[in-house]
């Protein structure tokens, strides 16, 4: 194996990691959306079940999740047709709570006179949600979601354990073969040039909006 | 709209998902019958035990790294800031089973070199990357209740004509320490979870033993139902205490 097929495996590793960690934030921001608009219902049990949902996933490993989903998915009727999906269910699942936790922190942070006038002028819960509060909590969720991004893509190595080939499978397939271990210093460095310029971006919308409000 | 639950209502919606979770899987009572033989427990118990090893091991450990990283990068020369700034944040920005699989190559190739059999196990990999990630993570923590006090404190400190190194053993330290202790927990429970990621390297911690069972009964779905519960409970109640610290030491937010 040659100096340039370790790159051809890392980058097509690179590729998949892309993928998976954007599939998986967008299941992960509509099921989180959807809890954390849950956990401010009017209804009590429906609040209880978001709370629970979000408490029960950020207290348990995603490894199990993950390996739970792969071999539970068929049994319960849903067929996807390969690992990669079922990492992206999982991730998507798990990835959920953290994003309902900013979801119902940046609902919170909407003025209470909003959501009153809102009301007043005859809007149902989800019509204020959705028309009223959503679009201002939008702007305070932009930063914490992405500290909840970078996580996930840090998490998309943990698919490797149920054979997707994202980069630290094409990293440790790649190691197998050469008995060389600079592969994954590359990867390291593949993984940082994701994950360091989205952290400074979140240290900058964190500076902007500290200004603006 | 300010909703907090209380712990009672939190604990009915975790009931709730945990009854949703076999309805939806189809899961059946008949393979959760291993679970009804102490051996199974005990079996899990032991991983358990590791487990918690590896995170207390890690958390106690990590507590001198994360002084050293936040006094360096807090007022170390720039000679040692500098690299400590690289590291802390590339530890922190780097998945944390790319970190264990490395060490593991590395730490094996050294324990062969060296002639010593316990580096060249996971376990060494597994603690020694826990160790360096929590020892980052905790840096930061530190070095953010040390930003946190208020400036009189050192004006304070040094106008009483205490050195540098006074006033930060003496007045600055132990009031960080305090307000660094709520998320030490917090960093507890994340490493209790971490841990199961040791199980893809080989260290038979709980997760492990949890596949272990799982390959042999042939029920993944079920087993891997009771280990998350184990988790749950486990990292539910450092939850808790976190907010009882919070609440004690006085700078609950919100």
């Amino acid at each position: 194996m040659s100096t340039a097929d370790v790159w051809h495996y890392l980058l097509l590793g690179l590729w998949t990691t892309l993928r998976l960690s954007l599939a998986s934030m967008g299941v992960a921001l509509a099921l989180g959306t959807l809890i954390g608009v849950l956990r401010v219902s009017p209804v009590p049990p429906l609040r209880w079940f978001a709370a629970g949902y979000v408490e029960f996933f950020r207290d348990i490993p995603l490894l199990p999740v993950l390996v739970f989903v792969y071999s539970g998915l068929p049994k319960a009727g849903i067929r996807l047709p390969t690992s990669f999906d079922s990492a992206v269910a999982g991730l998507g699942v798990y990835t959920a709570a953290f994003v309902a936790e900013v979801v119902r922190a940046g609902l919170q942070s909407v003025h209470k006179g909003q959501i009153e006038a809102a009301l007043s002028l005859g809007m149902s819960f989800f019509q204020m949600i959705r028309l009223v509060v959503l679009p201002q909590a939008f702007r305070m969720m932009i930063p914490p979601l992405g500290t909840v991004f970078i996580a996930l893509v840090k998490n998309t190595s943990i698919a490797s354990a149920i054979a997707v080939e994202e980069l630290l499978y094409q990293a440790e397939f790649v190691i197998g073969r050469t008995f060389a271990d600079w592969p994954m210093l590359i990867a390291f460095l593949l993984y940082l040039v994701i994950t360091v310029p989205l952290s400074g971006l979140v240290n900058f919308l964190e500076r902007r909006l500290r200004i603006l409000f | 709209m300010q909703v907090q639950e209380r712990p009672w209502q939190i604990l009915v919606g975790v009931g709730i998902v945990l009854l949703l979770l076999p309805l939806a899987f189809h899961m059946k009572a008949a393979r959760f019958a291993p679970f009804l033989e102490l051996s199974t427990w005990r079996f899990l118990f032991l991983g358990l035990l590791l487990t918690l090893e590896a995170s207390v091991i890690a958390i106690l450990g990590s507590i001198p790294l994360a002084l050293f990283f936040a006094l360096a990068r807090h007022s170390g020369p720039f000679w040692l800031r500098y690299p400590v700034i690289v590291l802390v944040e590339g530890i922190r920005a780097l998945p944390l089973l790319g970190l264990m699989f490395y060490l593991f190559l590395r730490l094996s190739a050294l324990g062969r070199a060296l002639g010593l059999a316990a580096v060249t196990r996971p376990d060494a990999a597994v603690i020694v990357a826990l160790w360096l990630y929590t020892g980052a993570v905790n840096g930061e923590a530190l070095r953010a209740a040390i930003l946190s006090l208020p400036r009189g404190q050192w004006e304070a400190a040094r106008s009483l004509g205490l050195t540098y190194g006074q006033a930060m053993r003496l007045v600055i330290l132990p009031q960080a320490f305090r307000r660094a202790l709520p998320p030490l927990v917090a960093q507890f429970a994340t490493l209790v979870k971490d841990t199961s990621l040791g199980a893809i390297i080989g260290f038979i911690e709980l997760y492990r033993r949890g596949v272990i069972i799982f390959q042999g009964e042939r029920n993944p779905m079920e087993t891997l139902y009771v280990v998350s519960v184990i988790y749950f409970f486990i990292n539910y109640a450092l939850g808790r205490l976190v907010d009882i610290l919070e609440r004690r030491l006085g700078f609950r937010r919100g």
